[in-house]
């Protein structure tokens, strides 16, 4: 019974923690939609864009990716 | 050079897909005991099976030693493969298609880094192979799947806990029994006269309705089965759990606990790797030969203080002791009436370069270890067709690698820029760093 507890609060604490990804997701969406934009408008500095823009998704995917290195956590390593 | 489709191949590819189906229904996937740092080899292992015994080491780092030598291998191949005069005609095949890598990266990195490329370019190229190479070793078969195997006990206390039995192919070569998970003498009593009825067709060793049968490998202690009142079943059950003669089984009915207290004790004295693979009274698990060495957070903290580190060397070579004055600004504390805000922003400054050390070593860690985790998940749920998710996880590998590595390049150019020479260029970088801390 008690291990059946620690279980289940793993298993919620991991998706509680999964919640933090809603802002990676939003934020990615944003930063993608927004240089899809502006390759549309001036097509000739899309290498430029695609560069700060990987650069971008990448911050904002770091905050999902600690999000999930934290569930991760919870389930694989404590005890 | 595009594939050919005619002819044999066509055969064979419809020949590996009948297989997959074969191969799907008769040893159905595991899903594997998950475990975040890097597994340690048992000790006295022996590479190639005569090379030894050595000291005990992490599959993770013996993922990295493979990157090192794939690496020495690249070294050595481009170098000889490489014109030394002008005149001759290019090599083709990987050489090729290598130089045009190379030299896509260097135009893409000297767009960044300017004039500082000679320094930058290195490091960047240098972090980005390993990554690279470290990321996409999950994509190979064997990696993750191919193992000691191991008898999964807790390390404290030395109690069985999850696992599977083992099935014995031919010589060396066992596997996990993926249609009998390990059940405990004490769970087996939980089981339904159903359930433990089926577990027997499948033929596994626990959780039937017979107690645990012979296991070949213990027989050839006679003094084992000399008990007077055992059974028959007993005295397998008995030998199967390594008795060593001394343990007299009273009767039938306690036949199961006298063979678990027997298979405890023996494993807390003689140490785990004492039992015989396929000994059924302990769980097993694989401990994979190589784990990708990305899913280590060790590897990852190690490429991010490397990042950091030159960050800051060039930074000195760049600025001298002035570079200092970018996290300590006091020039302007007395004179200007912003200066303490100067001076709280070349602090926030410093958190951030220390941040950025978990932020690099993080990314890299969750991505390629969730990515693990899903090749194992997804290879588990459609055991047919987990193959879109490898095409998934060489893309994330790849781009993961960039990142990386370009990450370091910009933040290695951002450390050559003066803090008060070019004041617009200046905020607009310090809005990246503080996006990224």
């Amino acid at each position: 019974m008690e291990e059946a507890i620690i279980i289940a609060g793993k298993a919620i604490g991991a998706g509680l923690a999964m919640i933090g990804a809603l802002g990676g997701g939003i934020g990615i969406g944003l930063a993608v939609g927004g240089a899809v934009q502006a390759m549309g408008r001036n097509p000739d500095f899309t290498p430029t864009i695609q560069t700060n823009m990987i650069l971008g998704v990448a911050f904002a995917e770091a905050v999902a990716i600690y999000a999930l290195v934290v569930s991760l956590i919870i389930l694989f390593v404590l005890q | 050079m595009g594939i050919n489709w005619s002819g044999k191949r066509r055969w064979i590819a419809l020949l590996l897909l009948i297989a997959g189906f074969v191969v799907m229904f008769t040893t159905p996937p595991i899903i594997p005991v998950i475990q975040l740092p890097g597994e340690v080899y048992p000790a006295g292992w022996h590479l190639f099976g005569f090379l030894g015994p050595l000291p005990s080491i992490t599959n993770t780092l013996a993922g990295s030693v493979i990157v090192w030598l794939l690496l020495m291998l690249l070294m050595l191949y481009v170098h000889r493969k490489r014109p030394q005069t002008g005149g001759e005609t290019p090599p083709g095949g990987f050489y090729n298609f290598f130089e045009m890598l190379f030299e896509g990266l260097y135009n893409f990195v000297a767009g960044i880094a300017g004039s500082n490329i000679g320094k930058i370019f290195p490091v960047f190229m240098t972090i980005f192979l390993i990554v690279l190479l470290s990321n996409w070793q999950s994509l190979f078969p064997g990696v993750d799947s191919v193992g000691f195997l191991e008898p999964h006990l807790d390390r404290e206390t030395g109690e069985p806990t999850e696992g599977y039995e083992v099935s014995h192919w031919f010589g060396n070569v066992y596997s996990l029994n993926s249609k009998c998970p390990w059940v405990s003498p004490a769970a087996t009593e939980l089981l339904t006269e159903n359930e433990r009825a089926a577990r027997q067709l499948q033929g596994c060793y626990t959780g039937n309705l017979s107690p645990a049968p012979v296991a070949e490998e213990h027989v050839e202690e006679p003094e084992a089965v000399v008990e007077g009142e055992a059974t028959i079943g007993e005295e397998g059950a008995e030998a199967a759990a390594g008795a060593e003669g001394e343990a007299t089984v009273e009767g039938e009915e306690h036949a199961e606990e006298g063979v678990v207290a027997e298979g405890e004790e023996h494993a807390e004295e003689e140490g785990a790797h004492h039992h015989t693979p396929g000994d059924p009274s302990v769980p097993w698990v694989v401990l994979p030969y190589v784990r990708p060495p990305s899913t280590d957070l060790n590897m990852t903290l190690g490429m991010a203080l490397v990042a950091v580190v030159f960050t800051q060397i060039i930074g000195f070579q760049a600025l001298g002791v002035g570079y200092l004055g970018k996290f300590f600004n006091f020039r302007t504390l007395f004179t200007s009436p912003l200066g303490g805000i100067d001076v709280a922003v070349g602090l926030l400054e410093l958190i951030g370069e220390i941040a950025r050390i978990l932020s690099f070593a993080f990314r890299l860690l969750g991505n390629v270890f969730a990515g693990s985790i899903l090749l194992f998940v997804m290879s588990f749920l459609l055991p047919f067709l987990p193959w879109p998710f490898f095409i998934l996880e060489f893309f994330v590998g790849a781009i993961q690698a960039i990142v990386f590595a370009l990450l370091t390049a910009i933040f290695m150019n951002l450390a050559t820029v003066g803090h008060h020479h070019e004041e617009h260029d200046e905020h607009d970088d310090a809005a990246h760093a503080e996006a990224h801390g």
